[in-house]
């Protein structure tokens, strides 16, 4: 709990969070206001229609993973790691409490990105006439999928920090795979690709697009996922020197 | 007895080259330790293995009887500082410390009073990115001293800091150790540090090469005691009965060779000579510091 503060304040200490809120903020309201504007209406009358330009909210669990990755690499590029490891000797306290912070603040970009997401884009769609279709279930269910999806890219992003110290390459590690790796593998491989973090973290969200994973199956695998980053992270964490 | 830190044959292997190479040495409590080599000589794999935050190739090392990790929060009993440049450039001095502090449960009160400590209350809202380099050191310095330790490790502290700041240092570090408390301090320049230790370790190519008070190192590779008396005769004659052989420059000047002030203060105390000069000449202790590690050591 005392390094689980430390780390929050880590955390708002900088401007590197309120950097990455900004960006998440311009980029949500760009896309919304866009999409929402410029799409015909005849291509936002359907469920599925509404539902893909309204999840869009999840691109906040690109800036939660960031976040989360900042969290151990930025320790390792300004040396923090130092005072911090003799702070506190106990390498499994201080990953929990990174990993825990990583999923708190995870959860407030989800908060803030679907939030934005989702009332600009209901606001807009009754300017222009057009009445949402969704179900309050099905709303729900993207708002929880989105928020819970959000904060576990977060804890992914901890565990890639731990496992790739080195903030540049970690940053790539994760826009590769996000962007281009996966979305390969859903492409060709759909049966395998719906497994993997990003599309299953989708499937959280509702039915977005074929091919994907029930929702609740979609939750397990992204746990998944991130249990597994966090066990190999910790795992190296525990084993590396700190130099 | 039970010392403050004891290292047992530590090593350390990184590929083909052994950094560190079954360094064994024991702090006491209430002291202060220079821990001087060249660089690249061990020190700071040697204080990170001490520290926890690398593991030892062979042997072990404990401080306050365990090892690091071991100690109920240990950050409340050793203070230390391995690089000035420990910190986030965008995050406050203030802020640092505080992030520290809640680490052990401290207050933030005790940050800010670390800082008053360190004299730098004043800029304990800037970002680190605008402090100079005495100002890090200082913060570090600050951070170190959080928990209140009974130990401080620092290494090379004075690296950078101006004549002003490294005087700082030392009468700081002098007072710290005046309570009891103990410090080890590295450094590559025994000049830098020689005004502040009683005792000095001395590693080249991960290897122990001395341990021992400064005078005695100095008394060692060649060193010469002055002393001044009205009876030179009855002290040389003293001091030959204790294997001590003289020379006599001058009329009351003795020139003892290869022993320590003490010594011949004892043996002038015991003999009931007065003496009006007692000090230590020969080489310069960075002359020795020099011989010392530019031995080549064989493995």
């Amino acid at each position: 709990m005392k390094q689980l503060r430390a780390e929050l304040l880590k955390i708002r200490s900088t401007r590197t969070t309120t950097g990455l809120l900004v960006g998440l903020i311009a980029l949500a309201l760009l896309f919304t206001i866009l999409t929402c504007t410029l799409s015909p209406i005849s291509q936002l009358l359907t469920e599925r229609e509404q539902a893909n330009v309204l999840s869009f909210g999840s691109v906040a669990g690109v800036f939660a993973a960031l976040a989360g990755i900042m969290l151990f690499t930025s320790e390792y590029r300004f040396g923090t790691i130092r005072p911090t490891s003799l702070f506190n000797a106990d390498r499994n306290r201080l990953f929990t409490a990174k990993f825990i912070a990583g999923m708190l603040s995870g959860l407030i970009f989800g908060v803030i990105g679907e939030g934005i997401v989702l009332s600009v884009g209901v606001g807009i769609f009754k300017l222009r006439g057009v009445g949402l279709v969704m179900s309050g279930a099905n709303v729900t269910e993207l708002i929880v999928g989105a928020v819970i999806g959000t904060a576990l890219w977060g804890a992914i992003g901890v565990g890639i920090g731990a496992i790739v110290p080195n903030q540049v390459g970690a940053v790539i590690s994760l826009l590769a795979w996000g962007f281009v790796v996966e979305n390969l593998v859903f492409g060709f491989l759909p049966t395998i690709g719906r497994f993997l973090p990003v599309h299953a973290a989708d499937a959280m969200m509702g039915s977005i697009q074929d091919k994907q994973l029930p929702g609740d199956v979609g939750v397990m695998v992204v746990v998944a996922w991130a249990l597994t980053l966090a066990v190999v992270g910790l795992a190296l964490l525990r084993r590396r020197d700190v130099t | 007895m039970t010392y403050v830190i004891e290292s047992v044959s530590l090593s350390k292997r990184y590929g083909d080259v052994l950094a560190v190479d079954n360094l064994s040495f024991n702090i006491e409590a209430g002291t202060i330790t220079g821990f001087l080599g060249p660089n690249g000589a061990g020190k700071s794999t040697t204080l990170r293995m001490l520290l926890g935050l690398a593991k030892p190739t062979l042997g072990h090392a404990t401080i306050f009887g365990k090892p690091y990790g071991e100690l109920e929060e240990p950050a409340l009993r050793v203070g230390a500082v391995l690089e000035a440049t420990d910190f986030h450039p965008g995050r406050s001095g203030r802020d640092h410390l505080r992030m520290l502090s809640r680490a052990v449960g401290l207050p933030d009160k005790r940050a800010d009073d670390v800082l008053e400590l360190v004299e730098l209350q004043e800029a304990a809202r800037r970002r680190v990115k605008g402090y100079s380099l005495g100002m890090r050191q200082r913060l570090g310095l600050a951070s170190a001293l959080l928990g209140d330790p009974d130990l401080l490790v620092l290494d090379e502290p004075a690296n950078g800091l101006d004549p002003e700041g490294v005087r700082w240092l030392r009468d700081f570090l002098r007072d710290f150790a005046s309570r009891g408390r103990t410090v080890l301090i590295s450094s590559h320049v025994l000049a830098e540090i020689a005004q502040t230790v009683d005792r000095v370790l001395i590693i080249s190519h991960g290897r122990l090469i001395t341990e021992s008070t400064l005078e005695e190192l100095t008394a060692r590779v060649g060193g010469v005691v002055r002393v001044q008396s009205t009876r030179p005769d009855q002290l040389a004659l003293a001091l030959h009965r204790e294997g001590i052989s003289t020379s006599r420059p001058n009329d009351h000047t003795l020139l003892a060779q290869g022993t320590t002030r003490e010594r011949v203060g004892d043996i002038a105390l015991a003999e009931g000579i007065a003496i009006h000069e007692l000090l230590t000449e020969g080489s310069s202790l960075e002359e020795v510091f020099l011989d010392l590690t530019s031995e080549v050591v064989t493995p």
